[in-house]
């Protein structure tokens, strides 16, 4: 499920006339027919997903390091000035130490194949701003972002699940319509704007939750709300019109016809088979809530990876950076692998060939 | 389609709007609602008295410098946790300046001021149990020049150091190879504070993660970017003369948290989240002052915010165009509009705090017409859109700047209002850090916009002499040779008539315009009493207490 | 049909749509206001008068002033024009080259839609923001600048639907003819595929307007935008939140704006995309 066809299904009402309906096992990457659960084909099929998120994450690194080779100065003589904007005088000998040390001295493309060569061992250097490696930079700040993260993604899906269930349940229009509405203007919210907005709302007008850090329970209400309102409607959106469209089914009819309530067949029937759609929308989420990290932690004041980007994007860290993005790729290939890999278990009907 | 499907859907569509906009004006109602009438609670007028032990005082701070050694920090910021950490040798009186006790008792200079002993007290220790001896104030010293650029502010003050003599247990003498005035001021700064023997023998990097000092306060931890957490040192009773108490620190801890957002920060000190703010700014200060809390600020000694001149440029070059420029700038206003209520205009290239601070008031006025004036006898006259022209070219200036402190873009926003109105165009430019090294190397600016804190005047020579760096491209006039003379004068009295002419010759010339001089402002909670700054207005928490 | 008619059936059509309607004036204002913002504002975006800052909406100034007494109902309208630019330069970057890439895949198939589909797998895997916080690294701070970090990480986006547009259409009956009558393959690619393939790629660019103009203000809120006194209106909402606690219409009211320009462009992309019908 690409980023192009998410943002189509949110534009669009669910319920008027579908006619450029994007078949969603269609554009998916890497589905093959799975004629029975034969091992050989299998084994081969998710040897080669493997291989291919493997290849994906050389190509993300490298194209991470040519797009930022190509800067002005160097990020050690930014280090001498002490980085506060103040001028000090720096000896050049002194300066040209750090560089060697750094490996900024060498040609370009022996730093980057050094520098895959480490990556691959897992080392990918040290923060040029502070000399720790690379590696305890982001493990350190991940737990935070982690827990945000993880917190976000719940709220949004059982929020949006329950926005989508509660709207294509009910026989109120009027609620149907407000709930429905929802989504499309949540999507259109810069989340910057959200989470000062909630701030300055939640936060020093009505004194509910605290503005900032780290540690409780209570500090990360406010992110994970900022986040998830974009999110949840994401979620909302995919569900509703999955929904609407299982309902149509024959065995829906079927199962009506049989005698089971009206709520049975929603939630154990209709809801069931319309999340598996929704399902493979899950990569791409967390690739958003992972970018939305960047700025909801420097709002919050919160010390995980986004904000550690931000700095290291700032100070052109370029060991921090390309370890971000090296992270940011794994966790993207990872989350859609396992997607792939799980999607075709859930789901038995998948006959669509891969577009691929 | 047919007529049924088209009413359906024109019904539908109908609801929809309804739905849609009753979800739109009920947002908007609900914003526009809690937006106006909530006002900040008064709160109860702070208690004075005596002083009680005990306690944790919360501190929330813009940024973090990434580095917890003193001896490799210059941000403010995390100074603020730094100089709780480690004792110098001297202190310095913020009111006089003068150069008193601490770890060492008394000292002396030699008459060329390339020699210096210090006999240290000898019940001083490190946290971690090892004394503050002679060894260690060698260890320190020798440990400097391994910093490398990570050091740059320390290698400064030491600079052409020629070694350390452990004379007995406690006394030592510090030479150098030349004279070298500034050198006890110096070592009443937190950059020359002492740490443990154990932690000068660690790698640069090593020493950014954790230190050892002897301070009346302990690292406990460091989450970089997150928080800084010290506590009370058990048995500390070597403070500077200049304190208020003597043995331990009164507060149990100290938590500093990183908080980027100044409106979060405001916030959070009027509901009682934390006790103390830094980076203020003047639309904070009501807000601030309402809920009881209150404002502490110091001038910092040292260059005050100005537009830094280059002045090899072609057009900057015109002394009149300088002056010109000077004239046009409302310091007054600026003072008022975009710093806190307590900052003041600059009346010297140095702060008013500084050592040898001498007023260059009259050359330093608005004189809009005066400004006019001198640009219409350059040549420069106005052109149709107000922007003055010259030989087709248009008074058009490039003045670099960073975003380190939120006081920067309003400021020069103020600026370049004024000077547009003279007539000259201002574009201002935040490079990256990489472009801006490149920009001060090639000189493909004509204005930074920066300033630097010392407390002692030789960073005059550091950045206007044309034997060191010379990033402003100083013309060699006789402004060198006052620097330098400066630089080993010992005798006090004609070391501040150097300065003040220095100051002088600086600002008559132009060769930068001073703005507005930098306060630190501090928005402290009604529960924190004596809160002090030490003289270069970084804080000074060992007197500092909580009441109930 | 005479003019009486099709004015009244443009009524008729205007009304049974008026969310669509709405959005076309929002977006025409926002057009108007890039062009010529003397029509909304008469005063002078970037001088203020520094007693009156910090003053909340009042009829003097409909949004208030900001920290120098600037009126920031005026800086909003003359942000305007940045914005504008920064999203069209957006759109165009990823449409075009988006495009082109997409299509040659599509059409020359094999090993160069294998490898040309690898690499835009390689951009999708890279999260947006990361991405384009890179290239801003690399290209420098600016308006510009900011636009095509945008655009490029957007290109994959637009790469993938063309090409899948483009293998629809390359199976066509008049495809096939006009190969027949001897035309070159980039004839063949321009006189037939290109038109024909190039519809849900309009499409997907008036919905990337909703999103470019999210990311861009995204990025000048980080700081990596305009630079001072440019009134971008990411810029302006980072400004401001400098006084959250005390000028609360110096972030909410120009996020208002964005977000109602965001719901005009998608509500309008929601009306193109029923295959050239309007809904």
């Amino acid at each position: 499920m690409t980023a192009v066809d998410v943002r189509t299904a949110i534009v669009e009402q669910p319920w008027e006339d579908e006619q450029r309906e994007p078949g969603l096992h269609d554009e998916h990457p890497g589905v093959e027919p799975v004629p029975g659960r034969a091992s050989r084909p299998w084994v081969r099929y998710v040897v080669r997903r493997v291989l291919q998120a493997v290849g994906v994450l050389v190509a993300a690194y490298t194209v991470s390091f040519f797009v930022l080779y190509r800067l002005p100065g160097d990020p050690v003589t930014i280090l001498a000035g002490g980085g506060t904007g103040e001028q000090l005088d720096v000896d050049p000998a002194k300066l040209a130490e750090l560089k060697a040390e750094y490996g900024f001295d060498q040609p370009v493309w022996l730093q980057y194949l050094t520098r895959l060569g480490a990556a691959v061992q897992g080392d990918f250097g040290r923060s040029v701003q502070t000399g720790e490696p690379v590696t305890a930079v982001l493990l350190r700040s991940l737990p935070s972002t982690l827990q945000l993260s993880t917190a976000a993604l719940l709220v949004s899906v059982i929020g949006g699940a329950a926005l989508a269930v509660v709207a294509t349940w009910t026989r109120n229009r009027w609620l149907r319509d407000v709930l429905l509405a929802l989504p499309p203007l949540a999507v259109s919210l810069p989340t910057f704007w959200i989470g000062l907005v909630l701030v300055d709302l939640l936060s020093f007008r009505l004194r509910l939750f605290p503005a900032m850090g780290d540690g409780t329970v209570a500090t990360l209400v406010l992110p994970v709300l900022t986040l998830a309102i974009p999110g949840g409607a994401v979620v909302a959106q995919l569900l509703a019109k999955s929904l609407l469209r299982t309902l149509d089914e024959p065995y829906i009819d079927i199962a009506r016809a049989k005698g089971l309530t009206r709520g049975r067949i929603h939630l154990a029937h209709a809801l069931r088979n319309a999340a598996l759609p929704a399902f493979t929308a899950t990569g791409m989420m967390v690739g958003n809530l992972f970018a939305g990290s960047v700025v909801v932690e420097t709002v919050f004041g919160r010390n995980g990876v986004g904000r550690v980007t931000q700095q290291a994007v700032t100070l052109q860290d370029i060991p921090v950076v390309q370890g971000v993005v090296a992270l940011g790729a794994l966790v993207f290939v990872t989350v859609n692998l396992v997607v792939d890999l799980v999607y075709p278990l859930l789901d038995p009907r998948i006959v669509t060939a891969a577009k691929d | 389609m047919s007529k049924i499907h088209h009413r359906v859907r024109s019904r539908a569509r109908g609801k929809r709007l309804g739905a849609t906009v009753a979800v739109a004006v009920s947002t908007l109602a609900l914003l526009v609602l809690t937006g106006c009438g909530a006002e900040a609670v008064p709160g109860a007028v702070p208690s004075s008295g005596t002083p009680t032990p005990g306690g944790t005082l919360v501190v929330a701070v813009s940024d973090d410098a990434g580095c917890i050694d003193p001896q490799q920090v210059a941000s403010n910021n995390t100074i603020y946790t730094t100089r709780q950490l480690v004792d110098s040798l001297t202190d310095q009186d913020p009111e006089t300046g003068k150069i008193v006790p601490w770890l060492a008792e008394k000292w002396e200079v030699s008459p060329d001021s390339r020699s210096f002993t210090f006999h240290l007290r000898t019940d001083a220790t490190f946290s971690d149990g090892t004394p503050v001896n002679a060894e260690a104030v060698k260890a320190n010293f020798d440990a400097i020049d391994g910093l490398g650029a990570n050091g740059t502010l320390a290698l400064g003050y030491v600079s052409g150091y020629a070694g350390t003599k452990v004379v007995d247990d406690h006394t030592v003498t510090i030479t150098f190879k030349q004279p070298n005035v500034q050198f006890l001021q110096a070592t009443s700064t937190f950059t020359l504070g002492l740490l443990s023997v154990a932690t000068t023998q660690q790698s640069a990097a090593d020493r950014c993660s954790s230190v050892i000092g002897s301070g009346p306060f302990v690292l406990d931890s460091y989450t970089r970017n997150s928080s800084i957490v010290i506590s009370k040192r058990k048995g500390y009773d070597w403070g500077s003369s200049l304190w208020k108490h003597t043995g331990e620190a009164y507060l149990d801890q100290v938590e500093y948290r990183i908080v980027p957002e100044s409106g979060v920060r405001t916030g959070s000190l009027q509901s009682g989240q934390v006790d103390v703010i830094g980076s203020i700014g003047p639309q904070d200060e009501a807000a601030i002052t309402a809920s009881g809390a209150s404002l502490a600020a110091r001038a910092n000694p040292g260059l005050v915010f100005g537009l830094y001149v280059n002045n090899a440029r072609p057009i900057v070059k015109d002394p009149a165009v300088r002056e010109a420029i000077s004239a046009a700038i409302n310091r007054a206003d600026i003072a008022t509009t975009t710093f806190p209520s307590q900052t003041k205009a600059a009346t010297s290239v140095l702060a008013s705090t500084t050592l040898h601070y001498a007023s260059q008031e009259n050359n330093l006025g608005f004189d809009a017409s005066r400004a006019a004036q001198l640009l219409d006898e350059a040549g420069w006259l106005p052109g149709s859109d107000g922007i003055r022209v010259k030989d087709g070219q248009r008074l058009h200036l490039v003045a670099l700047w960073s975003d380190n402190a939120a006081t920067n873009k309003p400021t020069l926003e103020l600026i370049q209002q004024q000077l547009r109105a003279a007539g000259v165009e201002l574009e201002l430019k935040l490079p990256t850090a990489g472009e801006r090294t490149e920009l001060l190397q090639s000189g493909n600016f004509d204005f930074s916009w920066s300033n630097i804190t010392r407390v002692d005047p030789d960073i005059l020579r550091s950045s206007f002499s044309t034997l060191l760096a010379n990033s402003y491209r100083v013309p060699k006039t006789e402004l060198d040779d006052l620097l330098t003379r400066q630089a080993s004068e010992t005798d006090e009295t004609k070391r501040a008539e150097l300065v003040a002419q220095a100051q002088e010759l600086i600002v008559a010339n132009h060769y930068a315009i001073p703005v507005v001089e930098l306060t630190t402002v501090l928005g402290v909670g009604p529960k924190v009493h004596d809160l002090a700054f030490e003289a270069s207005s970084r804080i000074q928490l060992y007197d500092t207490w909580k009441s109930a | 049909m005479t003019l009486a008619t099709r004015i009244r059936s443009g009524a008729r059509f205007a009304v049974r749509r008026p969310t669509l309607v709405i959005a076309v004036l929002v977006v025409a204002a926002v057009v108007v206001a890039a062009f010529g913002p003397w029509v909304f504002s008469t005063a002078d975006p970037l001088t203020g008068v520094p007693a009156q800052k910090l003053q909340p909406p009042s009829p003097a100034h409909l949004f208030g002033t900001d920290e120098l007494g600037r009126d920031l109902w005026t800086r909003v309208v003359h942000g305007a024009a940045l914005s504008l630019k920064a999203t069209l330069i957006a759109v165009c970057v990823a449409f075009v080259f988006g495009g082109a890439i997409g299509m040659l895949a599509g059409f020359l198939g094999g090993w160069v839609d294998d490898v040309v589909m690898r690499v835009v797998d390689v951009l999708l895997s890279i999260p947006g923001l990361l991405l384009s916080l890179a290239l801003v690294t690399a290209l420098g701070y600016g308006t510009v600048e900011v636009a095509v970090a945008v655009g490029i990480t957007s290109i994959a986006g637009f790469a993938r639907v063309t090409r899948s547009e483009v293998l629809r259409v390359r199976t066509a009956v008049y495809v096939e003819a006009s190969a027949a009558t001897g035309a070159r393959w980039y004839q063949v690619l321009l006189w037939h595929v290109l038109p024909n393939a190039a519809g849900p790629g309009i499409v997907l660019a008036t919905l990337e307007f909703g999103s470019a103009i999210l990311a861009v203000s995204s990025l000048s809120f980080l700081g990596y935008g305009a630079q001072p006194p440019e009134p971008e209106w990411g810029a302006l909402i980072a400004s401001g939140r400098n006084y959250l606690a005390t000028a609360w219409w110096l972030t909410t009211l120009p996020g208002l704006v964005i977000v109602a320009l965001v719901l005009s462009t998608n509500r309008i992309s929601r009306a193109i995309d029923r295959r050239g019908e309007l809904a």
